[in-house]
């Protein structure tokens, strides 16, 4: 009865806020967008104009594809992933410095309701507002995807538990923040100050697990030249190898410390990038997607990576590394994070005199 | 600084086992300095109005959080309906409205009723209708639909107090009910008090207001520097500052002016005597009318003019002001709590 009530308040309080309507309303407009969006044999199709497009045509990539490739890189990637959180956690910040706040506090101490259970299930209001927004984005997705490309992917409201799981990791360092200072604009500025950090570190670890597994690859390919070669009067090519070799061994200890400390650093902070990328996972699998990289086999080899290696030979191999890591290793760490957080914030909650 | 505080009379004793409160020995400390209370015992009898009273700081509102568990005490013994004090079957029992309290405005009266009743686990079609009756009671009932954000500071009030009853409580707790309400509100809102407790239900009031304190309060208890220094009825308190006053034309006579003469006179001590132009006033604590007869004759027999006699009880505002006074220094103790 108790939670209930404090979930219809949450609900009323989020529907008296603008900027809730004004996210779902965006979210609509983005699944719109989607709608309008089309392709045909020349291109990408818009309300009826036609935009040429060597790499999306029905010749290259079916319209059902197409549906699905949008949801994922635009609507949760960049949507769900960033602009979404970001009004999400504008809207919400405020729950817990209010429900703090002198004379609302009380009123709902002198219940008879636990301070731990009380502040957990205000914390558990404040994701209300992310899974809201993203069901109501998969579900018009859902519509607009099945009734376009006749497929009804079930896959796609995967995306509301791991959004909602990846914005709870925000959520509750939004809390800790908010029971501290007891400030809604401090609890969302140190936030995002923290998401960014934490982001900062995960792309950092990403870039130097890249530089490893290139280096790995690069020796392993030239070892392997070296094996090869029938030709022992080829002095130069011989010489270019095995100095190459040499540099490529050099430069081994230093990926493998640097990357050792960034991953120590990141095992013990959320994973909030890993987290939206078990979307690829799922979605990808769930809904039969192409993946993404698929393109960029193709493409030109990248300036940072091994030079001996094909670029989609070296994707893969970063990929495959970065699938290495099972999903219960990023959500577990996460959860263990997200619930320290959430422990040291309950705690200050429960001991404090209001 | 002024000495702590003396107790002016305790009469809570003989109260018997029919306690809403029975707290004793309850003490905080807010960090290492600040002792917002320090040993205070409050006995409330069930189905009375209990006024609490002290001035800013004295520990009233901590008082009332600790019963309400918003604050932690260093220690609390006794019972609050006969509960540990936080147990929260007792809290499902107690009705209450802090000072300054923030209703959401975007809510209406009666979603906040509602609100307040679900909180206190009452059922969803008791608390539906109770939040329309309770409404009505305090006069919302045509705003009950309206948002908060329409109210006037007053109206909140009103929708605060039904609030606090939704839950049909044994003890309701309020901290400065009319504060904000008109006049005719604060009539309105003495008349619901007196009304709930005809209902059987526990009244403590925390107020500023000594009138309306006076007005409703069977029972009071006055807080300063975190020490209980009166509990009893108003009359209780106030009958040892019962005095005579007798006004006599001409200056004093010497035999009051004389400490020795003065211990004569059975049940009474000269409090006083001041000269108001050509007579003078004679005021002796403690004396009632009978008493003064020996000194009145005596005066004729000196053929002393009497002009006026009278016997004089002290008012509620007179005894606060005396229990906030160091009775060592006759300076008011300051405000806040001990450090």
């Amino acid at each position: 009865m108790q939670t209930v009530a404090i979930f219809v308040g949450a609900y009323r309080e989020l529907s008296a806020r603008k900027i809730f309507w004004l996210a779902l309303a965006i979210s609509l407009l983005v699944v719109g967008l989607f709608a309008c969006l089309g392709i045909n044999e020349t291109g990408i199709s818009f309300l009826g104009w036609t935009f040429e497009s060597p790499m999306f045509s029905t010749n290259t990539t079916s319209p059902e594809t197409f549906d699905k490739l949008l949801f994922v890189n635009l609507g949760v990637d960049w949507w769900l992933g960033v602009l979404s959180t970001l009004l999400a956690l504008v809207t919400t910040c405020g729950i817990i410095p209010d429900l703090v706040a002198p004379g609302s506090i009380d009123l709902l101490l002198a219940k008879p309701i636990t301070r731990t259970r009380l502040f957990l299930t205000k914390y558990c209001t404040g994701l209300l507002f992310a899974a809201l927004q993203v069901f109501v984005f998969s579900t018009a997705s859902f519509f607009v995807i099945g009734l376009r490309g006749g497929a009804w992917e079930w896959a796609l409201f995967a995306a509301v538990p791991i959004v909602t799981f990846f914005y709870s990791l925000l959520f509750s360092m939004c809390a800790f923040i908010g029971v501290l200072t007891r400030s809604s604009v401090a609890s969302l500025i140190l936030t995002l100050l923290a998401w960014t950090i934490i982001f900062t570190i995960n792309i950092s670890e990403s870039i130097v697990n890249s530089g490893r597994i290139a280096n790995q690859m690069e020796a392993t390919k030239i070892e392997s030249e070296l094996a090869n070669t029938d030709d022992p009067v080829d002095e130069d090519k011989l010489e270019e190898l095995t100095g190459d070799l040499e540099k490529t061994l050099a430069n081994r200890p230093t990926w493998d410390r640097a990357h050792f400390w960034f991953f120590g650093v990141k095992t013990f902070l959320p994973k909030t990038t890993d987290t939206l990328k078990l979307l690829d996972r799922w979605l990808l699998d769930g809904a039969s997607m192409p993946s993404r990289n698929e393109e960029s086999e193709r493409g030109p080899q990248q300036a940072f990576g091994p030079k001996r290696v094909k670029r989609g030979e070296f994707q893969r191999a970063v990929k495959a590394d970065e699938q290495s890591h099972s999903i219960w290793w990023v959500l577990g760490t996460s959860l263990v994070f997200e619930g320290i957080v959430l422990g040291l914030a309950t705690v200050i909650f429960v001991r404090r005199d209001y | 600084m002024a000495s702590a505080p003396n107790a002016i009379n305790n009469s809570a004793n003989d109260l018997g086992n029919d306690l809403a409160i029975d707290l004793t020995d309850v003490h905080k400390t807010y960090g290492r300095k600040i002792r917002a209370l320090q040993g205070v015992t409050l006995q409330v009898r069930a189905g009375e109005i209990f006024g609490l009273l002290g001035p800013n700081g004295a520990g009233k509102s901590t008082l009332v959080k600790i019963m309400m568990t918003i604050v932690r005490p260093d220690t609390a013994k006794g019972t609050v309906l006969n509960r540990g004090v936080g147990d929260p079957v007792a809290l499902a029992k107690i009705g209450y409205l802090p000072e300054h309290h923030r209703f959401p405005t975007y809510l209406t009266g009666r979603q906040v009723v509602e609100f307040s009743g679900a909180m206190s686990k009452v059922d969803r079609p008791t608390r539906k209708k109770r939040a329309s009756e309770l409404l009505d009671r305090v006069g919302m009932g045509d705003w009950k639909d309206r948002p908060l954000s329409s109210y006037s500071k007053g109206m909140r009030q009103r929708v605060g107090l039904a609030a606090a009853l939704v839950n049909d409580p044994q003890l309701v707790v309020l901290d400065e009910p009319t504060d904000g309400v008109d006049p005719v509100g604060r009539r309105e809102i003495r008349d619901l008090l007196i009304g709930i407790r005809d209902e059987g239900r526990t009244v403590l009031l925390n107020s500023h207001l000594l009138s309306e304190i006076e007005n409703v309060c069977s029972r009071v208890a006055i807080l300063v520097q975190g020490r209980l220094v009166a509990q009893g009825t108003i009359d209780e308190l106030t009958s040892s500052s019962r005095r005579y006053e007798i006004v006599v034309e001409g200056s004093a006579p010497t035999w009051c002016a004389e400490s020795a003469s003065v211990r004569k006179i059975p049940a009474g001590q000269m409090l006083s005597a001041g000269i108001q132009g050509e007579s003078c006033r004679l005021v002796f604590l403690g004396l009632d009318a009978l008493g003064a007869q020996p000194i009145l004759d005596r005066l004729r027999s000196e053929q002393r003019t009497v002009i006026a006699a009278q016997t004089v009880r002290e008012s509620l505002e007179d005894l606060f002001m005396r229990a906030v006074t160091d009775p060592t220094t006759g300076l008011i103790y300051r405000p806040g709590a001990a450090t």
